[in-house]
């Protein structure tokens, strides 16, 4: 199985330097920050690394992973880490963040799909930053593959994959046919969340993202990393998305004593209007 | 201007990971219940490779030994090599992050796979080495590494009581040592004594034997109590006619020169103790500044006072200079060098001195809760404590810094 998994970096929210908005709001201010891969992006690769091995046996890859982000030379921080996390080969669309929209990442990887011809698109459902969560979408519609959202679980057999998508009140699953979109939400990370053909029903990961091993880290230096041209995938490099400004979110104001259960629900009914 | 890399800064943001899953969870156990870190230290080794690591520099070792071929010498680079100081980090990196919670699983672990392995494989025969190495590598075996006993510790040469005695092929050992760590978990013991002839212990010569923990007539006590650095089992190794095989003898003969090579052994065991102090000090300014900016007395912040500023400030003083003689071990790799004994234990005794200070002065920013032990520095005062005593005092550091200086 050859899977790609796109990766986007996003600022650090444990970090000191936190995102600032200038007085004008018209942008936000990136420079300082310091990165880190999305989460759900993660949970993707290790998703992906899981449908292609044996989980005893994790260094053996059955298939390929390659990892796709879109951005500037820094960003191949990201993909070094995801090389060293397993992933196989990487491409950096070389691409200025502030010149990218959602949309136009999904066309762009619509022509990556295209040249790369992978059985399965393992994406995060949303980037931490944006919280769009529409690129996977766009994607599947453009190529016309079949997808499947916010995967908890996936089950690969012959030719695709039953993917479980956590619903109220329960659980459906879905059978998609390779080749395929499919964004994942944070459960598929659990132990038991994701089988290869190879790896035995009663094996158990790990909960969360492996950890790459210090050798790797070092061997990933030598693996594969492709630079391409944004104008090589996407010839209208227009952006759909306009902002009209940023906010930071308000201060939270304090909270008040209320005397009794009565100035409660009085309270509760004229100022909050929620009863 | 030399810096931790962007690499170099991944790989601590996943060990830290490792360290919150896999070492937080169990910090009461490890400090208040005898929790032996053993197996959260293999799992360390594992997850991260380093088990395999270094089995295949251990093979590649032996192969060259095997084949006749002298030592790798350490050369001195004209060009710097990033890839070795990768690997000098490498070592360095788990030792400050696994010390920001528990600087004594990080000395649990040096003494076997540093001070334990690396005797053998110093001045081990290709025999002793590939029987015992490997297994103290990759912590399937506790290694311990004895020379102090009961009268004799910084002087540990000088006024070693424990005896070996020849009796045919075999020599029968005796004398007790003590404050070994590991010592009660011990399977493989590098025990170091003096051959006795019949003369005055002064006159005799050093030998050291590698001993299996369960080797009749060798008793291991159970853990000392101790002021802190509890995640380190320390124990006391009672031999009593202790039979063993020349085969055990270190090198296999009684010629080889066995305080020799000593001197890399206690740069290495000094370098590392910056590794160590840099994870404390890193720890408490981070858990000092959250909490002078949290904690309100007189209606405002603590922060907003110039004393505790002061600690603040001194703290990262300590912290920029503790990272900078880290940061020097790292680079020197890149050129083939290393720091040599004075320098190194200049840097050790530095480190071990203002890792102490900002420990206390880190309680004493707290107030009472400084003294609980929720707070986590209490703890991380009483480990620091053991980096100005253990791997050679202060005042030994000092006159050998002295010595060297006066030599010039
Ligand atoms: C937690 C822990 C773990 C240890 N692990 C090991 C281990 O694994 N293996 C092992 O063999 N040992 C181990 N040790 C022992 C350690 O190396 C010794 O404690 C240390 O070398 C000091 O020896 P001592 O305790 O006998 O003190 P002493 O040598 O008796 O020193 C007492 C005081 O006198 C000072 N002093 C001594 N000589 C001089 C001098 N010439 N000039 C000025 N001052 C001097 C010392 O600095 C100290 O302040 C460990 C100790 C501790 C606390």
């Amino acid at each position: 199985m050859k899977i790609l998994v796109p990766l986007k970096r996003v600022a650090d929210p444990d970090n000191a330097n936190k995102v600032k908005i200038p007085a004008s709001g018209a942008t936000i201010e990136t420079t300082g920050l310091e990165w880190k891969p999305n989460p759900f992006d993660e949970y993707a690769l290790e998703a992906a690394l899981r449908l292609t091995e044996d989980g005893k046996a994790p260094k053996v890859r059955a298939g390929e992973v390659v990892v796709v982000t879109f951005g500037p030379k820094e960003t191949e921080t990201t993909l070094r880490a995801a090389l060293a996390t397993g992933a196989d080969r990487a491409i950096r669309v070389d691409a200025a963040d502030d010149k990218l929209d959602g949309h136009l990442v999904a066309r762009a990887l619509k022509a990556l799909v295209e040249r790369e011809k992978p059985d399965l698109v393992l994406m995060g459902k949303q980037a931490v930053d944006g919280d769009s969560n529409q690129v996977g979408q766009i994607l599947a519609e453009q190529l016309d593959y079949p997808m499947a959202t916010f995967a908890a679980t996936m089950k690969e057999e012959a030719g695709g994959l039953l993917v479980g998508r956590e619903v109220d009140g329960g659980v459906i699953t879905l059978r998609v046919k390779f080749p395929a979109v499919v964004t994942v939400d944070l459960r598929i990370v659990a132990p038991t969340s994701v089988y290869s053909m190879k790896t035995a029903p009663a094996f158990k990961y790990n909960d969360g993202v492996r950890f790459a091993a210090l050798p790797a880290i070092m061997a990933a230096k030598k693996k594969p990393l492709a630079e391409v041209k944004l104008a090589d995938l996407a010839a209208d490099q227009g952006l759909r998305v306009t902002y009209h400004g940023f906010q930071a979110p308000p201060a939270r104001k304090a909270g008040i004593k209320v005397k009794d259960v009565t100035d409660l629900v009085n309270r509760l009914k004229n100022e909050a209007k929620a009863l | 201007m030399f810096e931790w890399s962007e690499q170099h800064r991944q790989i601590r943001a996943m060990l830290r990971r490792f360290v919150e899953t896999e070492v937080v969870p169990h910090r009461e156990a490890l400090e208040f219940g005898d929790l032996p870190p053993y197996g959260i230290l293999r799992k360390l080794l594992q997850t991260f490779g380093v088990d395999e690591m270094a089995k295949a520099q251990f093979a590649a070792d032996i192969e060259r030994e095997k084949s006749g071929a002298p030592p790798k010498e350490k050369k001195v680079r004209t060009e710097f090599s990033q890839g070795a100081a990768d690997a000098a980090a490498m070592r360095i990196l788990p030792v400050v992050e696994i010390s920001r919670v528990s600087p004594g699983m990080i000395t649990a672990m040096g003494v076997s796979v540093g001070l334990t392995a690396g005797a053998i494989m110093k001045k081990g025969t290709i025999r002793q080495k590939e029987e015992f190495v490997p297994a103290l590598l990759t912590l399937e075996k506790v290694g311990a590494w004895a020379i102090t006993e009961p009268g004799s510790g910084s002087d540990a040469f000088g006024s070693m009581r424990a005896s070996a005695r020849r009796d045919g092929d075999d020599y029968i050992l005796n004398g007790n040592k003590t404050f070994i760590t590991n010592g009660p978990h011990a399977d493989t013991i590098v025990f170091i004594c003096k051959l006795d002839e019949g003369n005055a212990p002064e006159h005799r010569k050093v030998l050291t034997f590698i001993l299996d923990g369960d080797t009749p007539g060798l008793e291991k006590s159970k853990p000392l109590r101790k002021m802190g650095l509890h995640a380190s089992p320390t124990g006391e190794l009672f031999l009593t006619d202790v039979r063993v095989p020349k085969y055990r003898l270190l090198g296999e003969t009684e010629t080889a020169p066995s305080r020799e090579g000593a001197k890399e052994t206690f740069a290495n065991e000094r370098t590392a103790v910056a590794a160590m102090a840099l994870g404390i000090v890193e720890r408490c300014l981070e858990l000092c500044v959250d909490y002078a900016k949290t904690r309100v007395q007189f209606g405002k912040p603590i922060g907003d006072f110039q004393l505790i500023q002061l600690k603040l400030a001194k703290m990262e003083v300590a912290r920029m200079n503790i990272q900078n003689l880290v940061l020097r071990q790292v680079e020197l790799a890149g050129w083939g060098k290393s720091m040599d004994l004075a320098e190194a234990s200049a840097c050790k005794l530095y480190c071990a001195q203002s890792a102490m200070e900002v420990c206390l002065e880190a309680v004493q920013l707290f107030g009472g809760n400084g003294y609980m032990s929720e707070y986590q520095v209490e703890q991380l005062c009483r480990d620091a404590k053991v980096m100005q005593i253990y791997g050679g005092t202060d005042e030994i550091q000092i006159s050998q810094i002295a010595r060297a200086l006066l030599a010039r």
